[in-house]
């Protein structure tokens, strides 16, 4: 490491803290949120850590009476999983073999960017085709429907990460095993893919997150518990004429876990570094 | 029978032509080097040979077989890439077996096969560890292994030292040369490197834009070079080239007084510019013997290398290069007559660059 003075490390540790709390400040709001009293909460001036701890409010939205705020969250957070999981399984199929293919045939590489392009559409410009197609298709307020939608979104994304990825493995390997007498899906399967793994893996992460985030179209697509997912229902939460912000808060709070325990298994495979070593170096 | 057999190949990258008709056929067992600069067509007639390309034009024949449309893997021919391409999430023993594998050959036969391979290689104890935990001269050897092992009628290398550092790529050399004398084998090689292709070849085709400039044995490559290209890219330090005039059986060199006395074979050639080529070593210092052919020329640089003192030295505006003894008494700046060897001078015509032979 090179030579640094005393105020330029100090410097650099201040500058890492403040980094750390600039991220970390909104998560710990939120938790300190989500575990006050009401009158805590309005109290004037603001009090920065709750009288008592209350956390009344999770047991509210994970309980699974009838007709409760409780069902119906957690019936938007089943729609969630559900529908971020197929969207991103969904998107991984469809990314794989045309990322293959483009990073393989340069010539056609301009089709990616085209669709590229109806990326940088505004989401709203293409409410209306997608609410009448997905009418059309009796698909509103169904998850199949939403994740069909989400599809469109994460699958350019997606692609366009694995393309990348592919890219970074030499050809040479592939022609290598072709030679040696793989066949296509044998030279994906045993050689690529396996190659291509930690890319995967965090093309899978951040499509999952993108649809879990995904708020717009939930909005549009869904009206009752049989599509609705968390980013609505949270905004439900919201809606009524007396807002309850410490549930809100917590809400927040379940609907962030299950991304971080997918990050959190996920950290294994996003291991890089493991195409060193098959050609020079 | 031949191995191989290339005729007529020519291929076409849009308006370029990269390859224009290339003919040539490979007994078996020989080692045949492709040797040129970067861009004259090498890999890409290897790749055609693979199968990882397809000609434009003409037709590939491997044991009397037309493979033209053939896939790779049914060609019966293995390659050793430049990168080693080895499969960096397999084990050594995997990456070997690989094409065995591939072939559906029992796992116990594979084995079998794959640990001789290794042993002939010296890397039976690096066979479970992965391409990542390996040197650059142990990647090459399990590269090789994993050509070596389906023995196959044809082995292809695409400059397979070029990334090794000089001693391991002198050491690799000598292993393939051996390799090679001791199982037989039929090799085509790519390589730009002159010694490589002077060490390893039983024949070199020497490529130059698209078309092969001289195919001969090294000897012949050496000392009979066919044309000025071939002359001035095999040879260390290159050979030189002094533009002169045909007179009347003598060289004139362009820009000075002096006139060598060609051999008789010469004699009844035409009046002509020509390029009169001396290889370095083919120069001596002259001793007062006046029935040797002699030339003059002043010294500017000498250089100890070790094995050799190289002189530069100019006649007129010409550059003249000796290699010389390491303990020749040679003064910087003073006037110095060397002498040629008899059978040291090459004579290429101006115009067509071709070899002038009587």
């Amino acid at each position: 490491m090179e030579r640094r003075s005393l105020a330029a490390t100090i410097f650099v540790h201040l500058a890492a803290l403040l980094l750390l709390a600039v991220i970390l400040a909104p998560v710990l709001w939120l938790f300190v949120m989500s575990i006050s009293s009401t009158p805590d909460l309005i109290a004037k001036p603001l009090h920065w850590w709750p009288d008592t701890v209350d956390l009344s409010r999770y047991g509210v939205l994970l309980s699974s009476v009838a007709n409760s705020a409780g069902q119906a969250f957690v019936a938007s957070l089943f729609n969630s999983i559900k529908v971020a999981g197929m969207a991103t399984i969904a998107a991984l199929i469809v990314a794989i073999p045309s990322a293959w293919a483009v990073s393989r045939t340069p010539s056609v590489g301009w089709s990616l960017y085209a669709v590229i392009a109806t990326y940088m559409l505004p989401p709203v410009a293409l409410a209306v085709p997608l609410y009448m197609a997905l009418s059309w298709l009796g698909l509103l307020n169904n998850v199949f429907g939403l994740a069909l939608v989400y599809l469109t979104i994460l699958a350019p994304f997606t692609t366009w990460l694995l393309k990348s990825g592919f890219d970074s493995i030499p050809r040479e390997i592939e022609s290598a095993a072709t030679m040696d007498g793989a066949r296509l899906d044998q030279i994906l399967r045993i050689i690529t893919l396996p190659l291509a793994a930690p890319v995967m893996a965090t093309a899978a992460l951040f499509a999952f997150l993108l649809a879990w985030d995904e708020f717009f179209y939930a909005l549009l697509f869904t009206s009752d518990q049989r599509a609705k997912t968390l980013t609505v229902a949270i905004a439900d939460l919201a809606g009524g004429r007396v807002s309850d912000y410490g549930l809100i808060a917590t809400a927040g709070v379940l609907a962030a876990l299950p991304p971080l325990l997918i990050g959190l298994f996920m950290q294994r495979a996003l291991i890089s570094g493991l195409t060193s070593g098959g050609v020079k170096g | 029978m031949s191995a191989l057999e290339l005729v007529n190949i020519r291929k076409r990258y849009g308006s370029v032509d990269t390859l224009k008709g290339i003919n040539l056929s490979l007994a078996s067992g020989e080692f045949l080097v492709l040797l040129g600069s970067s861009g004259c067509g090498k890999s890409t007639l290897l790749n055609i040979i693979a199968g990882l390309a397809e000609a434009t034009e003409g037709d590939v024949r491997i044991g009397d077989r037309s493979v033209t449309g053939v896939h790779p893997k049914d060609r019966d021919i293995a390659m050793v890439f430049q990168s080693y391409a080895l499969y960096p999430n397999l084990s050594v023993a995997r990456n070997i077996g690989f094409g065995l594998e591939m072939r559906r050959v029992p796992a116990a036969e594979r084995a079998k096969a794959v640990e001789k391979t290794a042993k002939m290689l010296q890397i039976e104890n690096l066979l479970g560890r992965r391409p990542s935990e390996l040197s650059g001269g142990q990647r090459q050897r399990v590269a090789i292994g994993r050509a070596l092992v389906r023995d196959p009628k044809i082995f292809l290398f695409d400059e397979p030292l070029s990334n090794l550092d000089a001693k391991l790529r002198m050491e690799t050399r000598t292993e393939l040369k051996r390799l090679h004398q001791m199982l037989g084998t039929t090799i085509v090689y790519v390589t730009h490197d002159q010694i490589e292709a002077m060490t390893l070849a039983t024949r070199i085709a020497v490529m130059r834009d698209g078309h092969i400039e001289q195919l001969a044995s090294p000897d012949e490559i050496y000392n009979r070079p066919a044309t000025r290209y071939v002359a001035s890219f095999v040879g260390s330090p290159p050979m030189n080239m002094l533009d002169a005039t045909l007179v009347d059986g003598t060289a004139q060199i362009a820009g000075s007084q002096t006139v060598i006395p060609l051999p008789s074979s010469l004699r009844s050639q035409a009046s002509r510019k020509v390029i009169v080529g001396i290889r370095p070593e083919n120069l001596s210092l002259a001793l007062g013997d006046p029935s040797k052919l002699t030339i003059e020329a002043k010294v500017e640089v000498v250089e100890l290398t070790g094995p050799e003192l190289v002189v530069t030295s100019s006649i007129g505006n010409q550059r003249l290069t000796a290699s010389l003894p390491p303990r020749s008494q040679v003064t910087v700046g003073s006037l110095q007559r060397f002498s040629i060897d008899a059978d040291g001078l090459h004579v290429f015509d101006a115009v067509t660059e071709k070899r002038i032979d009587a």
